[in-house]
């Protein structure tokens, strides 16, 4: 091999030499320098586990360990790259193989121009290539680990050691999450219940009702926020039932009962005649006005009644106290009933021993005495208005012969009684309206819940599909099932899925019609039973079992103003309960179901049923 | 024969002389290997020695073997306070021998006219005397009156000190110090050099010394050692060290900034790496190395340190001042 070969080896060899001792220097300086990040994180560790601090607190300070571990870093690279020898990497073979320069010394005069190196230069580089070949890198400039490491060794066990360590703190632990499971209601029936809020707060005129229209809104927006579980709902709806049931204040039958009787004996005076009409009918504004512009005819003397007129009036005011006067005993005679029921009841209470058998009794007796301690207020507050009119009309009456003026004014008081009563009716009949409401959506909350989600997912997809939206009918249609007893089966008619059932009791007509095929079927195909109900085209008598009915045929009048209610109602089957025309023929139809159960008598729980129908059906903005 | 070669062979031959040579000396001087090694490299840098040691370490024998191994002309000098320049140098007297009874005036040379002249406790002699020595070691030549001669190559002094009788003395000043090449400290001889020293000495066994080296040798050997190269890196370093004497410099240690005066000359660097150079060539080496300045340095800069008063006065040594610089210098750097 040539000298130059062997110059080259030189070279390579004290580069590589070079290049291990500058990663020699890096690891030490870093080694010298890794205590003080570590010591840092010790001491943020230490003061965390201690004070202590929790992970977002303590995560600042950890962040600031980046310092002093980019001081190391720097302080490597300083290392690494601080100004050193060329020759370093040579002079470190030169120590490792006891060589006294020559490998430094030939690659320096190597370096030189050949014309200015010497004969005794050019003999240095020739003895220093002669041993090249031996020449170890590796072993001239061993990398070890420097002797600062093991104190960060012992500061990194240190520090994972305090990592690991708890440190025992008496911590006040947040009470535990509950997991509410919350009340839900689906986003349709939520809107109708806003709209029934917002109606309520609207129309109350008392303080009170306008309170529990506040708390029927607040209660619904709960709901809709999915805020509170279901106990907790219905709670808050029993709290909103009962006061609202206490505070009706008046015993209303009794009330009318007092009012006609007066109405009966006013009746026989001519000038009080309209009066007596009004109050008969109920129209307690209309009475008041009458009561009012006859006291103002018997003040001014303008026209005044005759002596016989006078005297009739008289007489009948007369009567018409004694008749409430009567009614009142009446009413004191069943407040005394009821005082009398209630002392029995809390006797029964008292000496009743608490045995399992008496239990049920017990707590029948004790809702029972509550019923009568709210009737017996409500009778008490009857008994004091009427008795309040009553005081006036007999004044009116004694003052009638002797002064017209002075009895002008009594009437005016007892108009202004009149006037109260009515306020006062119109109060309890707003509360009454709420207390119905909150029933409904008391019965709608339990319906929904028996459901559970399913029942939850296809009122969402009812809603939509109510508001026009969601999927298209007509497809995948499945056939509804209306033979079932007891189920009212409520489709679209397009088949275009589950539809919402709404249970009813007992057995349904049985007239059931199955949901289309396809979206194209309205549904129109009869059910698999014998039905209960009568062909809407029959006319006559529908009892008459002999066949013998007599057909008639009425044909519509085409107006040219719009469709008929079935196209409507068809449409409204495709499209959604949408539109003026399905608003309109809705309202019809609602005002006829409301209008025969005012009239027949259908027990409460069926209504629920009729009105949720009507609200599941009603148009939607 | 290729110049390489050549080299080669005349580093070799060197490398042979100054092992006959040592032998030589060997012969009579017992152990003491640095000190004969030190007034060796002293001979052939072409310069001075300062011998330092008690009395009767064998320094004046040293120097007469290595005059009787060289086959060169020796004289020594003792010094003592009354001794004049003239004494060393020689004096005009009046020659009126000559035929025909005219008297003439004529120079009579002293001991410094040799080869190696061993100045025996230079430090008992008053500056006067010392500095006419000193003239003729730093100019080998003397002038006197008006007349200058030139002194035979090669040329070596060397002087010895006493430590311990410093009374009465006249101390070598810093410039005159600076002119010798090396200090060498004269150690007290071990147990087995003591006894062979005695067996050599207390016996009816007589050692001749055999001349091994010419006077062209050695001039020949003096020019080689100024040919040998020295590496840019082992020059920075040589420079280094002797600026890390001096207090102000950013090398320079804690002792240094305590303890030190002034640093070592530019003659110090001088020094420091012509020893380099000849101990290299002892090794048979082409270049002086680090190691080699190393070696160098604590004969070449101990006597070029001028210590504070600080630190004469808690008696901190030259050399453990030394020993600290080139324990911390860094070999390399850029």
């Amino acid at each position: 091999m040539s000298q130059a070969n062997h110059l080259s080896r030189l070279e390579r060899a004290a580069r590589s030499a070079g290049r291990r001792l500058k990663l020699r220097r890096a690891l030490t300086a870093a080694s010298a320098c890794l205590p003080l990040p570590l010591g840092y994180a010790a001491v943020v560790v230490g003061l965390a586990k201690v004070l202590p601090l929790t992970v977002a607190q303590a995560r600042p300070w950890l962040w600031g360990t980046l310092a002093p571990a980019a001081f190391v870093v720097a302080a490597a690279l300083r290392g690494a790259w601080s100004s050193r020898s060329p020759f370093e990497g040579a002079l470190a073979l030169d120590r490792h193989h006891g060589l006294e320069d020559r490998i430094a010394n030939a690659l320096a005069f190597s370096k030189l121009p050949v014309a200015e190196r010497t004969p005794l230069m050019q003999a240095a580089i020739a003895d220093a290539a002669e041993r090249a070949p031996k020449l170890e890198p590796r072993r001239a400039a061993r990398i070890r680990l420097p002797r600062e490491l093991a104190y960060s060794a012992a500061l990194l066990v240190g520090l994972l050691g305090l990592a690991v360590l708890e440190v025992r703190q008496l911590r006040v632990l947040p009470p535990p999450i509950v997991q509410v499971q919350p009340m839900l209601l689906s986003a349709d029936d939520v809107e109708l219940f806003r709209e029934i809020g917002q109606d309520l707060a609207k129309s109350a005129d008392d303080p009170q009702v306008s309170a529990a229209a506040h708390r029927f809104n607040q209660l619904v927006e709960d709901i809709a926020a999915h805020r509170m579980d279901r106990r907790e709902v219905f709670e808050r709806l029993g709290s909103l039932e009962r006061e609202l049931a206490e505070s009706s204040e008046l015993d209303r039958e009794a009330q009318d009962e007092g009012l006609k009787e007066l109405a009966r004996e006013l009746e026989k005076s001519g000038l009080t005649k309209s009066a007596a009409e009004a109050l008969s009918e109920k129209r307690l504004a209309d009475a008041e006005q009458a009561l009012r512009e006859l006291a103002e005819r018997l003040k001014k003397k303008q026209s005044p009644p005759s002596k016989a007129e006078l005297e009739k009036l008289r007489s009948a005011l007369q009567k018409a106290s004694a008749a409430s006067s009567e009614h009142q005993a009446g009413i004191d005679q069943r407040r005394k009933e009821l005082e009398e029921e209630e002392q029995s009841l809390l006797k029964k209470k008292q000496q009743g021993d608490s045995s399992p058998r008496n239990e049920q009794k017990l707590a029948e007796n004790r809702r029972k005495l509550e019923r009568l301690s709210r009737d017996k207020q409500r009778s008490d507050k009857s008994q004091q208005q009427l008795s309040e009119l009553d005081k006036q009309l007999q004044e009116a009456a004694r003052q009638l012969m002797q002064d017209a003026q002075a009895a002008g004014q009594s009437l005016e008081s007892a108009a202004e009684d009149v006037n109260r009563m009515g306020k006062q009716q119109q109060t309890d009949e707003q509360k009454k309206e709420m207390l119905k409401r909150l029933q409904e959506l008391r019965e709608v909350l339990r319906q929904q819940g028996k459901g559970g989600k399913e029942q939850m997912d296809r009122m969402q997809r009812f809603g939509e599909r109510a508001r026009g939206g969601g999927k298209q009918p007509g497809q995948n249609g499945q056939p509804g099932n209306g033979s079932q007893p007891g189920q009212l089966r409520l489709t679209r008619g397009s088949g275009d899925g589950p539809g919402i059932d709404v249970p009813m009791p007992g057995s349904s007509p049985g007239a059931g019609k199955e949901g289309g095929q396809d979206g194209a079927q309205t549904g129109a195909q009869a059910g698999k039973g014998y039905g209960q109900g009568h062909d809407e085209h029959l006319a006559g008598d529908p009892t008459k079992l002999d066949g013998k009915t007599q057909d008639v045929t009425a044909a519509g009048v085409d107006s040219g103003q719009g469709a008929a209610s079935a196209e409507v109602i068809y449409g409204a089957a495709q499209r959604g309960f949408v539109g003026r025309g399905y608003q309109k023929v809705f309202t019809d139809y609602q005002t006829v179901a409301e209008q025969v159960m005012q009239q027949d008598e259908i027990p409460p729980g069926y209504r629920f049923y009729v009105r949720r129908y009507f609200q599941l059906i009603r148009p939607r903005d | 024969m290729s110049d390489v070669e050549a080299a080669r062979e005349e580093v070799q031959v060197f490398q042979k002389q100054v092992g006959t040579l040592r032998e030589e000396i060997g012969r009579v001087i017992v152990g003491n290997r640095e000190v004969v090694d030190g007034v060796i490299t002293c001979v052939l840098a072409g310069s001075h020695a300062l011998l330092e040691g008690v009395p009767g370490l064998g320094k004046t024998m040293l120097v007469r073997t290595l005059a009787e191994a060289l086959a060169l002309e020796f004289s020594r000098i003792q010094f003592t306070p009354d001794l004049m320049p003239a004494d060393i140098i020689g004096t005009v007297v009046v020659d009126d021998s000559a035929t025909g009874g005219a008297a003439k005036f004529e120079f009579r040379k002293g001991p410094v006219f040799a080869n190696i002249v061993l100045a025996d406790e230079v430090n008992r002699a008053t500056p006067k005397t010392q500095s006419a020595l000193l003239e003729a070691m730093q100019e080998h030549r003397v002038t006197v009156g008006r007349t200058t001669y030139q002194l035979e190559e090669p040329y070596f002094v060397l002087a010895t000190q006493n430590p311990l009788e410093m009374e009465g003395t006249y101390p070598l000043p810093e410039a005159q110090l600076d002119r010798f090449f090396f200090k060498l400290m004269m150690p007290f001889p071990s147990r087995d050099e003591l006894h062979t020293i005695i067996d050599r000495t207390t016996t009816d066994h007589e050692v001749k010394v055999s001349r091994v080296l010419t006077r062209d040798d050695v001039l020949g050997m003096q020019k080689l050692v100024r040919r040998v190269p020295v590496a840019r890196h082992v020059q920075d370093y040589a420079i280094r060290l002797v600026l890390a004497t001096h207090p102000g410099n950013a090398e320079a240690t804690e002792l240094v900034k305590r303890f030190v005066r002034t640093g070592a000359s530019p003659r110090g660097v001088q020094a420091v790496l012509l020893g380099a150079k000849i101990r290299a060539l002892f090794a048979g080496r082409f270049a002086a190395s680090i190691d080699d300045v190393r070696v160098s340095a604590l004969p070449a800069l101990r006597h070029r340190i001028l210590r504070s008063f600080e630190g004469e006065a808690e008696g901190v040594a030259e050399d453990k001042i030394l020993d600290e610089i080139l324990k911390k210098l860094p070999e390399s750097k850029g």
